[in-house]
């Protein structure tokens, strides 16, 4: 790939991502009385942007190494890689939501006194609901960016991150709203 | 192509781990890179794909979320500066955002590099790792100023009117934050990759989750070193 070619189109992905976490931020600003309900929020949701980010880019990258060395086709049928993929993209979200709303509540329960065991029930509810969005949107992504020419490299890392900020906070939210 | 396809049925037989020399014989006489050959021995028809990937990557992702929430708590200790200067709070999730994007694509790349045999021994001396190194410098002094931009006219907007000493503060702790954070992320990403890959493990599967955290953990800790020293 040229060297403009990549130049681009790590720039115009940059400046989606930087909107989007403009936008993120803006979003979280919005809810903040909520989340000053639950003080163990502000340590969980930093690790769980962190987590929805890690995982989702891991796939796309997995992903289009498999694409670019021909080990799997960009498509959804018949793909014993991108199975094995999403199936770990699923329990790796899964079982760190879990130990990270524990690590929120013990931290939540040691340092501030208080003993509100919620936190791990809206971590694990904000997990799965997360997985539901970002799962297909990042296999989709990659195929179609692979499909069309582009590296998915270039550009999945940060479309990844923004989509899973976004999210990720509305997910917490709506755990929040159903817990 | 009938022994082609025998040789490569041996390869993706053998255990992990395991250093065949079947894996040079096939790289020598079929021109197939290692690389490829030792990621058809991870992912290929014999192994559980969700199981390597699971058990590889379960430990760094607890490790690198749990930094982030230590990330979290030091956020929460410039809250009063941050409340007090708008852009700046407006100036936190886009920059994380960006550390961790280009954690993301140097990362991936350099690893698609190391499959694809872009980069050897030598890796100081890869012309792609050199191309790679400029186009995200590049990429991040522009971005840099785009945030540090966008985020003063938010602030403006949201009713916060910096002086133009202000807004030159924040563009210096942008630009000066993200250009010492790239630094970060390409040390640790051709370190740790070489180092993962050196252990016949996929880098793909730990050097984000490391990389983005590292470059979070320290995104927050340089940040409020510079507001610090700005103001």
């Amino acid at each position: 790939m040229s060297f403009r070619k990549d130049f681009d189109e790590i720039v115009t992905a940059e400046m989606a991502s930087t909107t989007g976490g403009l936008a993120a931020g803006t979003l979280l600003a919005f809810i903040t009385n909520q989340i000053e309900l639950i003080p163990a929020l502000l340590i969980f949701l930093p690790g769980f942007l962190e987590m929805r980010g890690n995982i989702s880019g891991s796939l796309s990258a997995r992903l289009s190494s498999a694409l670019f060395l021909g080990a799997a086709r960009p498509r959804v049928k018949k793909n014993r890689i991108l199975k094995g993929n999403v199936i770990a993209a699923m329990l790796l979200v899964l079982v760190v939501s879990v130990i990270l709303g524990a690590v929120a509540f013990f931290a939540n329960w040691v340092f501030f006194g208080i003993y509100d065991y919620r936190i791990i029930a809206i971590a694990l509810i904000a997990g799965i609901l997360s997985n539901i969005v970002e799962v297909p949107v990042a296999v989709l992504t990659t195929f179609w960016l692979f499909r069309h020419g582009h590296d998915p490299n270039n550009i999945m890392g940060p479309y990844v991150t923004t989509t899973g900020d976004i999210s990720s906070i509305i997910s917490v939210f709506i755990a929040i709203v159903i817990i | 192509m009938s022994h082609f396809r025998k040789a490569l049925r041996k390869v993706t037989k053998l255990r992990r781990h395991e250093h065949h020399p079947i894996l040079h014989h096939v790289h020598r006489r079929y021109g197939i890179s290692r690389k490829t050959i030792f990621y058809m021995k991870e992912y290929g028809p014999h192994s559980h794909v969700a199981h390597v990937i699971v058990r590889e990557s379960i430990k760094v992702l607890i490790m690198a979320s749990i930094i982030s929430s230590i990330g979290g708590i030091s956020l929460q200790l410039m809250e009063d500066k941050l409340l007090a200067i708008i852009p700046l709070l407006i100036l936190i999730p886009a920059m994380n955002n960006m550390v961790g994007d280009f954690g993301c694509i140097v990362s991936s790349k350099f690893t698609t590099m190391l499959y694809m045999g872009k980069v050897g021994g030598r890796w100081w001396k890869s012309r792609h790792l050199h191309r790679l190194f400029l186009i995200i410098l590049m990429s991040s002094f522009i971005m840099s100023v785009f945030i540090g931009v966008a985020a003063s006219v938010i602030g403006y907007w949201s009713g916060f009117f910096p002086t133009f000493d202000t807004f030159l503060k924040v563009l210096a702790i942008a630009v000066l934050s993200n250009l010492i954070l790239v630094g970060v992320i390409f040390s640790v990403s051709i370190i740790g990759g070489l180092a993962i890959y050196h252990r016949k493990e996929d880098p793909n599967n730990f050097l984000i989750p490391i990389t983005t955290s590292v470059a979070d953990l320290l995104n927050l800790v340089i940040f409020a070193i510079l507001v610090g020293v700005f103001f």
